[in-house]
């Protein structure tokens, strides 16, 4: 980004996407996952409809809550707000390009972790502290694959700055495509099912409290704040969907973008997290639910693609 | 800055004697002439760095060739200034926390003299000197605190294997030495011994000698005994600054003393970082005394400094000082972060025991309504280790990995780009479990409800609260300062390799290997901007809304303290994840009425055992005194023979190194 004034006002309109889309992927996931299972389902724009009830309802919290548990949500939905600045979208440009790069977006995911986890643990409920445990425990493993997928890239592409990384693959074209891009790409897609608490690792649609991880962390939560929580996991979402979408198949988008090239990467954009998005909700309906002490052999094995794709990498540098 | 020098350590010594005297008892004079020497030691360290210069003092001469010589290089000028800012925030809280007692009060000055001596000696004999009194120092100060068998072994084991080390690295020390013809650190910093079997040899008993003191795996089981054992003003000592001593020695050995050495010197000290942090992290994890889980993750911290050392040498190896300057400045940063956090969290833990009178996990919680402050600065500190932005944790990690990945794609061997990988999978998995590690320290102390008997429970007393304030702005500080800090830090690779790393950063932002950049200061920002905005939007297009209390859910019944997850519960998920590792052990006694199947009695017991200390340290023991068995022939108690054996000894000693 080279002005001032273009790089605020990249800031806010990718800020304003990934608020205004987020609830779509969920309500396009949503509908998707009810069609394949013979159910109509909810509208697509039934999140708008569940944040805009919740934003305006009254809470109720726990005696026992303190400081924590209110600004939780609040610090949670900054963190993905804040990784939202240092994830390229519409081209191959941030709009922080040199005050961030993708270990700032890996850390900012997990000071977002941090608060959601402190917020359920605040109020003392077994439920919250259960949902905890598990989230950070699932975290620890993730982390590495999360890493190790996105520095194959890295190590490809010379740079951790994701607005360069993408442009580098987009440059290259379908030459970019070999064995450690699959892996990689196998390694962030089973992050991503793990990060936005989805079949097989958690259940969004379950309150069972024996298979509850994200869901029990919000029991405590009512009202605004479990409104603001269910957007920025929403956005959570979206920004891996972008991720997968941007680093993995970069077609179309400009490393030195005008205002129609802004215009077509959105409509890419637009096209690319849908069917992310549709594939997501194929592996909910066709996967079963694993055991949660499975999972480290399916995070295990994303971390394992991830580490192979880093090697076959600097094999081949 | 001779005399800020010489100040600092006139009253260090006079803070000693006057404890010892016994005069001013009611005072604590001991600690605030620490914190005041401390203070200045504090700024003739950073004046050093900032300068860039090196300082000399002749103490004393007691024979030929056995010289006191105090000469504070940038190196040692930064490791003084870790455990001088260490100390003054330590002193400062000792003088409210301590009990009086005239011999800890009299050596805590001297432990903190002898560890800036370490820092400062200008030569081999007097490294050794205030090596050993650091040693003999912490020793007793572990000792003397009261009374337990506990406390007896742990000291015992913490002399025994402190001096088995001293060993080895006397003779890294002494053989280096000999190779560059003098026992003065100036002159053996010009002619660096370079590659070769012998300097490989030197290094790798440096490695085992100074990893001992810097809590490396597998000898690091002394640690996490000796460390929580002292009171809380000591252990912030030890685990924040003594231990940093250690990664002097190793800094000094690899990089002044050999010079661009052989490529698997960087490789393996960078398995042997990664392995010690996964492992530190995890048994921290284990851990339900919150001062073992803080000395765990000292284990963990200064296995993630090693790493960084090792990827430095590794860039060194290859020429590539630029990066390699990067990747030691990475590893002192988290140094100095790691020392403010971790001071702040054994001071922490030391207030959470005067207020509740104990730091078993299992039974607090509950305490940040009581204790605000105190849990507020400890939230800082809690979240700084576990390296969640955009607090001063985060940034040497960055600096590391960013320089992992560097060493993963640029010109280095192949065996050094693959060991940079997994490198970068060890650092990530020990990110995620520090997470889970520090949610749960400060989860289980301070939210919920007190797990045990509830008591009632007063904030720490003021002096506390100001030692652990200073702490928190500290890190605060040194997170908004980032780039500041890596600017002074690089009078350190300038002073050990000459030319370079005048331009790993700018201005507000951290740069590194032209590919990746970071702005701890523009991310703080973003967040504290970004935090608000979406509140007050919501509020004034909606309007507030009414928030009422109610009891915890509990599916449907009354909701009870003991309904709550446990320190032990929390990290059950993790122990079964890592079950390999770990091996923990669990038994289920059930016993049942007659032939009733309904059971009476449910007894459950677990632990994890200290894999390393029961299958390598006891056949080690067992083996010593096997041997000792045996010698025992030798012994027989007549002076006849033992003047032979001297004789003997000294004919060996005359042939073979004549």
């Amino acid at each position: 980004m080279s002005g001032g004034a273009e790089a605020v006002l990249l800031g806010a309109a990718q800020c304003a996407f990934v608020l205004a889309a987020a609830p779509l992927l969920q309500g396009i996931i949503r509908k998707l996952k009810a069609r394949l299972q013979s159910r109509s389902g909810p509208p697509v724009l039934q999140s708008y409809y569940d944040l805009a009830k919740l934003f305006s309802r009254s809470e109720t919290v726990a005696s026992t809550a303190s400081i924590i548990q209110f600004a939780a949500p609040w610090v949670v939905l900054a963190a993905m707000l804040g990784a939202a600045l240092f994830v390229p979208m519409f081209a191959a440009v941030t709009p922080l390009t040199s005050d961030g790069d993708l270990l700032v977006v890996i850390g900012l995911f997990a000071l977002g972790r941090a608060a959601l986890t402190l917020g359920g643990v605040d109020s003392g409920s077994s439920f919250g502290q259960m949902g905890s445990s598990r989230e950070l425990a699932v975290g620890a493993l993730v982390e590495p694959a999360l890493l190790l997928s996105l520095a194959a890239l890295a190590i490809a592409t010379g740079t951790t700055r994701l607005g360069e990384m993408v442009a580098v693959g987009a440059h290259d074209g379908a030459g970019f495509v070999d064995l450690q891009w699959g892996l990689a790409l196998l390694g962030l897609a089973i992050v991503t099912l793990a990060e936005t608490g989805r079949i097989p690792v958690d259940n969004p649609d379950t309150h069972l409290e024996l298979t509850m991880v994200h869901e029990a962390m919000l029991l405590e939560y009512s009202g605004r704040s479990l409104g603001v929580l269910h957007l920025a996991s929403m956005v959570k979402q979206l920004l891996l969907a972008c991720l997968l979408a941007n680093l993995f198949f970069p077609f179309g988008l400009q490393g030195h973008p005008d205002l129609a090239s802004y215009v077509v990467g959105a409509a890419l954009l637009a096209g690319k997290t849908a069917v992310i998005g549709a594939a997501m909700a194929l592996v909910e309906s066709t996967v079963a639910k694993m055991r949660f002490f499975e999972l480290p052999d399916l995070i295990g094995s994303a971390s394992l693609a991830g580490l192979v794709a880093v090697a076959i990498t600097v094999w081949q540098l | 800055m001779e005399q800020l020098t010489a100040a600092a350590l006139i009253l260090l010594l006079a803070a000693s004697a006057v404890e010892l005297s016994g005069l001013a008892r009611g005072l604590r004079a001991g600690y605030w002439l620490s914190t005041g020497a401390a203070a200045v030691a504090l700024a003739a360290c950073v004046w050093l760095l900032a300068d860039g210069t090196t300082v000399g003092l002749d103490l004393w001469s007691p024979a030929p060739s056995l010289d006191l010589t105090w000469r504070m290089t940038a190196l040692g000028a930064f490791f003084g200034a870790v455990v001088a800012l260490v100390a003054l925030f330590a002193s400062l809280f000792a003088v409210r926390y301590s009990q009086p007692r005239r011999l800890d009060d009299a050596l805590y000055p001297l432990f903190v003299l002898s560890m800036l001596g370490v820092a400062g000696a200008g030569n081999v004999f007097t490294f050794f000197v205030m090596w050993e009194s650091m040693a003999l120092t912490s020793f007793l100060l572990v000792l003397s605190d009261g009374q337990g068998h506990q406390r007896r072994v742990a000291a015992l084991l913490y002399l025994g294997m402190t001096h088995v080390a001293t060993v080895f690295a006397v003779a890294a020390m002494l053989m280096l030495a000999d190779t560059a013809g003098s026992q003065d650190f100036g002159a053996m910093g010009l002619a660096p011994a370079g590659p070769g079997a012998r300097t490989s040899l030197a290094l790798m008993l440096a490695v085992v000698g100074f990893g001992t003191k810097a809590g490396l795996v597998p000898v690091h089981i002394w640690l996490p005994r000796a460390h929580p054992v002292a009171p809380s003003h000591v252990s912030a000592l030890m685990s924040a600054a003594m231990v940093t001593t250690g990664i002097y020695g190793i800094t000094r050995v690899g990089f002044d003393f050999l010079g661009p050495g052989e490529e698997w010197w960087g490789i393996a000290l960078m398995a042997v970082g990664g392995t010690t942090a996964v492992l530190g992290i995890l048994y921290a994890l284990m851990e339900r005394d919150m001062k073992r889980c803080l000395a765990y993750s000292t284990v963990e911290n200064m296995g993630i400094v090693t790493l960084a050392v090792g990827a430095a040498l590794s860039f060194r190896s290859v020429g590539q000082d630029e990066l390699a300057a990067a990747a030691l400045v990475a590893g002192l940063l988290h140094t100095l972060n790691h020392a403010v956090l971790k001071s702040l969290l054994f001071l922490g833990a030391g207030a959470v025991q005067h207020a509740a009178h104990s730091l078993d996990m299992d039974r607090l919680g509950g305490l940040i309504r009581p204790m605000p402050v105190t849990a507020g600065t400890m939230l800082v500190g809690a979240m700084g280790l576990a390296s969640a932005p955009p607090l001063n944790g985060f940034v040497g990690e960055w600096m590391l990995t960013r320089s992992l990945i560097s060493l993963a794609g640029t010109g280095s061997g192949v065996a050094t780009r693959l060991a940079a990988g997994g490198a970068l999978a060890l650092l990530a998995l020990t990110a995620g479990l520090a997470l889970a590690c520090f949610v749960r320290l400060f989860g289980m102390t301070f939210l919920g409800v007190p797990r045990g008997e509830a008591r009632p429970i007063r904030e720490a007393p003021a002096l506390m609260r100001l030692a652990l304030g200073g702490l928190a702005v500290a890190a605060l500080a040194a997170a908004a300062g980032a780039a500041g800090l890596v600017r002074l830090l690089q009078a350190v690779p300038q002073e050990l390799m000459p030319g370079t790393g005048a331009h790993v950063e700018q201005a507000h932002r951290i740069t590194l290997d032209g590919g990746g950049s970071f702005s701890p200061v523009v991310v703080a920002i973003l967040l504290l901007v970004l935090a608000p905005l979406p509140w007050l939007v919501l509020r004034l297009t909606l309007g507030a809304t009414r928030r009422n209390r109610g009891p915890v859910w509990a599916t449907g019944v009354s909701f009870v303290p003991s309904m709550q997850y446990t320190a032990t519960s929390f990290s059950k998920p993790l122990r079964l994840f890592f079950r390999r590792v770990l091996v923990p052990e669990r038994e289920i006694k059930v016993e049942y009425h007659g032939t009733s199947p309904l059971p009476r009695r449910v007894q459950y017991s677990g632990r994890v055992p200290a894999v390393i200390e029961e299958r390598l340290y006891l056949p080690l023991r067992s083996l010593a005194i096997w041997s000792a068995q045996r010698i025992r022939a030798f012994q027989n108690g007549s002076v006849e023979f033992y003047l032979l054996y001297v004789f003997g000894a000294l004919v060996v000693l005359l042939v073979v190194a004549r």
